[in-house]
This record gives C-alpha cells, structure tokens and sequence, in this order.
C-alpha cells in the first residue's frame, strides 16, 4: 500500500518536472487547444439545441437551460412545405456534381498526359486550375455577365450563330439552374482535382507502357489498359472524399454558394437546397433550434456517406480511407 | 532508335486521332478558363454605355479608365477595398503565427500528453456543429458585427496545422539538439532554426490563407450587418443584385457626380472593374507562385 503511494507521487513528480521542462512547448500546444475547444467543440455541444427551445439571448448557459423539445423540431421540418422540394432538390444538385464533376479531372488528366510537348501540357494545366483560387463571389458575377439576357456574351452568340431566335434568360428560368451549377462547377474545380490523378499517371511505372509498345500495343489501349487501372486507387480514395462531401456539393463543396448566389425568386423552387434553407429559417427568421435541427439531419447523412462509401471501398479493392 | 519510334508513331492513324481530340480539348479548356477573365478585363476598360450595346470581344471599342476612377472614387468601394486589404494582411499573419506555433508545439515527439491534444485535433476536423451552433457562438463571444470576426475564427485551421506538424517533423532532430546543448530553450529554437528552416510550408499556408481572406465573402454576409466591415468580395456580391446605380454610387457622392456618371458606365461595367480589383492581385502572383499552391494539394494526397 505505501510502497504503491511512494510510486504514484514519484511518477507524478516526474510528469510535473517534464512538463515543467517542456513549459514553452506545452503553452504553445495548450493554446491551440484552448482555440479549439472554443470554435470547435462548444458548436459540437450546441448541437443540442435541435432538441431544444433555444433563444439566442440565453447565451452559452441557453444550451443546458432551454426546455427540452424532444423531435419537435425535425417534426416540424418533415410537415415543412418546402420539406420535399428540399431534399429533391439536395439530391438532384449533389447526385448531377458526382456524375459530372467526378469523372471530369480523370478525364482531362489522361488527356493532358497525351500532350507530348511538356511545355503546352505545363501551361494549360497551369491555366486549368486558376479558377479554383477565384471567389464564387467572382465566379457568380461572371456567370451574371455572361448569361445576361440582354448584353451577355453567351445570348449575343447564340442569337448570331441563329441557334436560338430569342435571348434566353438563362438565370431567371428554373430549367437551366441545375445545369449552370454543375457547369460552372465542372469549369472551376476540375483542373485543381487534376493535379492529383495527373500525379498518379505520372506515377505509373513508365517499362510497363515500354513494354506494351513492344507488344503492339495502341495508345487508346495503353490508356484503357494501363492508365486508367494504374491509377484505380487514386479515383476510389477521390470518390470515397466526394461520396462524403455529397451533401456539400461533391469535391468543389460549391452547392451552398451556387444556390445562394444564383438563386432567386423565379428559380426558388430548384435552387432552394438544405444549406440556404438552414440559412433563411435560422439567419434571416432567427429560428435557430429549427435551424439546427436541419444542419444535424446534415451532418448525421454525411457522416453515414463517409463510412459507408468508405466500408464498400474496402470490401470491394481492400483500400480505404480509415 | 529513338527516332524511328517517332518516325512510326507520327505515321500511326490511331496517333493523328488521339492527337486531334487531345488538342482539341486542351483549346477548349485553356480559352474557356481564360477568356472570361479577359472579357472581363476588356469590358472593364470599356465606356459603359458603349458596352451595353454590345459586340465587344477581344479589344475595348471606347477605352477609358471611368470604370476603376469610379471604384476607387467611390467611399463604399474603397472602404471595401481597405477591409479587404488588411483583414488578408493581419489574418493570413496572424493565422500562420497561431497555427504555426500551435503546430511546433506538436510536432514534439516527446510532449507530455500528446496523443490527447492530436486526437482533440482530429475529432475537431471530422465533426462539427453546423453553421448555427457556430454563429450562436461567435454572437455570444461578441465577434458577430466585428472586425475581428474576419481575424479571429480563422486563426487555427486544423488542416493547416497538420500540414505544418510534418514539415517540423522532417527536420532533423539533431539540429535542435545542438542547438539545446547551446542552452537554446524552445522559443529561440523555433524562432532562430525552425522557421527559417521551414519558409516552403510557411509559404504555401500563407498563400491558402491570404486567397481564403481575399475571396471570403460568406462572413460579411453572415456575421456582420455593419456597412463598414464589408469586403470587397461581398460587395460584388451586392454588385450583382442590385441593377440601379443611383444606388452603387451613393455614399459621399452628389447629385451632379451621379449625373456625369449616367454617361459614362453602367452597374455592368463597374461590376467588371470590381471583379478585376478582386482577381488581379491573385491573377498577378499566381504565375510565380503556383508551386506553392500545388505543394498543398500535394501533401495533401500522400497523407
């Protein structure tokens, strides 16, 4: 009994002494720390507040003191007008950016790695992934200048080429919403998403393409049969990212921006999605406990994409992300 | 040898093919990212009632300056434009002191209780409250309708800080030491061998950091109502559903002013020139600097 008390106190000492030796590094970690309980773990408490009747003015203590509601609110969100027209619309955006957005940088990574001047593959790869650097602050000005319905570029085009007789008003009519969103997602992040499968290519053992001449071999079956199984890894670890960040809007993550800069009153019924909504409901009417509600139906179907898309990737290729 | 290859490969059908889509692609790609930005930049130096009428597409037809005169004549643009400015300056520096410290910290092998402080970490990546929880916390902190709001939520990013943990990590052991042998303690050795030692990863977090405090116009929307903390990113954002320009001009502007400007531009052509003021300075250092920002992706993937 001593003896074991005797041991405790001296290990005790010596993680004080160590830590007191390590007095610069422990206040520079514990910092960050600190910052990290704050902005990220008190949000991760407030999540509570979906079943709860929260008013903003109740502060922190709000989070424990508001009453109970139970599923109050999900209740409410399930018997919402908009409940349906959301998650159709949620699916739609975020289903159309995995079919196109997805396959668009493999694609245009074995492309470029066709180009055999390294300088013309260099400088258009280069340019290809700019706009990823660009705002959609930017991105959504460009997009409103060029779909003009009177001065833009795209109508002045159209309307010469005698394609269509009339300016379309590309931005006011709900039909053409989802496929300017997927557009101007393909066209700001696929040169970024690039870089990493045009690494893998990179990669590949280049004797086996060497080898594959020799016996005959085209370019079109090199890159069916060497090329894109090489880098079979890299697109399941991509996808697996992706399939998580669904809800977000796949790898640009952009749904929240597009729908919230090009959506309007005309549109509303297409472009109104979970994360706008959860804007207007907790935001703009100050109905956060409602709002909340919704971002952690969000948050509970991302995390269920992750680990399921990460769980299939493993039984099916053996590799996954965790 | 290696000429014959080339000799049979040029006289291939299957190569001319491939060749043909191939750049045919990488046209389209390269003029289509490309020539936005240049009409952009064409219409912006354009007289904005001459440009209304359209058929302007590879040179300004009325070339004037009116269009930036305006932005940087214009009190709530330029104050904008400051916002912007400083808050990329004192953010992007302040972020990567934070981080970086945060970072050095960890990256000590030997820490006392180090795996609890990573796994803190790791979590907070993976999970998050949700955009409510979030600004009830930034009300609550008295950061909604601040400045600060733009410097102090973005201090740490986890990601960053973990790109930074292995870059320390990859310095050798020894020279930190020596250095202690020298009765260094670990303030002077980050500070005098550390960080001089690690300007690549410095540069890459300072270039995500500085484009993110430039582009970012969702905390001006969100955390703030106070007309003087806006960016110049959300202002285009305002640019862009507003058509009158009576409006855009107002604030510290007369009547007369708006009169003359009637004449000479148009809400379209200021758009332009405010969207060039917002993509030049990332246009300018991206040429030189696009190693960097691939570094990111880089390390990013072999984790």
């Amino acid at each position: 009994m001593k003896k074991l008390n005797y041991g405790g106190l001296t290990s005790r000492n010596k993680i004080w002494s160590t830590f007191k030796e390590q007095k610069y590094l422990q206040a520079f970690t514990l910092a960050g720390i600190v910052f990290l309980l704050i902005f990220a773990y008190i949000p991760m408490v407030g999540i509570i507040i979906a079943f709860k009747d929260y008013k903003l003015t109740s502060g922190f203590a709000g989070f424990f003191t508001s009453k109970w509601v139970g599923f109050k609110y999900f209740k409410e969100f399930y018997n919402d007008v908009y409940f349906w027209p959301i998650i159709r619309n949620t699916m739609v955006l975020s289903l159309l950016k995995l079919v196109f957005t997805f396959p668009a940088p493999i694609i245009f990574a074995i492309i470029l790695n066709e180009v055999r001047n390294d300088k013309v593959k260099r400088v258009v790869q280069t340019v290809s992934y700019l706009p990823h650097f660009i705002s959609w602050a930017v991105v959504a000005g460009l997009l409103f200048s060029f779909l003009n319905q009177q001065t833009g570029l795209i109508n002045q085009l159209l309307v010469s080429l005698e394609i269509v007789d009339e300016p379309i008003s590309f931005l006011a009519d709900p039909k053409y919403f989802w496929a300017i969103c997927v557009l101007s997602d393909v066209w700001k992040e696929m040169g970024w998403w690039t870089i990493i499968f045009l690494a893998a290519i990179v990669g590949i053992d280049q004797e086996i393409y060497q080898a594959s001449i020799v016996d005959g071999a085209g370019r079109l079956q090199r890159i069916w049969y060497i090329t894109i199984p090489s880098i079979k890894e890299t697109i399941i670890v991509v996808l697996i990212l992706s399939l998580g960040s669904l809800l977000g809007g796949g790898l640009g993550g952009s749904n929240f921006e597009q729908a919230y800069l090009l959506g309007n009153t005309v549109n509303y019924n297409v472009s109104n999605i979970l994360q706008t909504y959860t804007m207007t409901v907790g935001l703009s009417k100050g109905r956060y406990s409602y709002a909340a509600a919704m971002g952690l139906i969000q948050s509970v179907i991302s995390l269920i994409l992750v680990y399921s898309s990460n769980y299939i990737s493993k039984k099916i290729s053996g590799s996954g992300l965790f | 040898m290696r000429r014959m290859k080339r000799v049979r490969r040029i006289s291939s059908r299957e190569d001319i093919f491939v060749d043909t889509i191939v750049y045919i692609v990488i046209t389209f790609v390269f003029l289509v990212t490309l020539y936005p930005f240049y009409y952009s930049l064409v219409i912006s130096f354009n007289n904005g009632i001459d440009a209304a009428r359209g058929g302007i597409f590879l040179w300004p037809r009325q070339f004037t300056f009116d269009n930036y005169k305006a932005v940087f004549s214009n009190d709530q643009l330029l104050g904008a434009f400051f916002i912007s400015v400083s808050r990329t300056v004192i953010g992007t520096i302040a972020s990567l002191i934070a981080t970086s410290v945060f970072a050095y910290g960890l990256s000590h092998k030997k820490l006392l209780f180090r795996k609890f402080y990573f796994s803190l970490l790791i979590i907070s990546m993976y999970f998050t409250g949700g955009i409510i929880p979030y600004f009830i916390l930034l009300n609550n902190l008295k950061l909604t309708n601040s400045y600060l709001v733009y410097i102090i939520p973005s201090l740490i990013t986890a990601w960053y800080a973990i790109l930074f943990v292995n870059f320390f990590q990859s310095i050798p052991e020894a020279l930190k030491e020596s250095a202690k042998i020298d009765g260094a303690n670990d303030l002077v050795i980050f500070g005098k061998i550390i960080v001089p030692l690690s300007t690549p990863i410095f540069a890459t977090i300072a270039l995500y950091m500085g484009v993110y405090h430039w582009n970012d116009w969702y905390s001006t929307a969100f955390f703030t109502q106070n007309k003087r903390l806006r960016t110049l990113a959300y202002i285009l954002i305002d640019l862009i559903n507003r058509s009158d320009l009576t409006s855009i001009l107002r604030g510290g502007t007369t009547q007369k002013d708006v009169a003359i400007a009637m004449q000479t531009f148009t809400p379209e052509t200021i758009r332009m020139a405010t969207m060039m003021v917002v993509v030049i300075p990332i246009v300018c250092v991206y040429p030189f600097l696009q190693k960097y920002f691939v570094k990111g992706i880089m390390v990013g993937s072999i984790k």
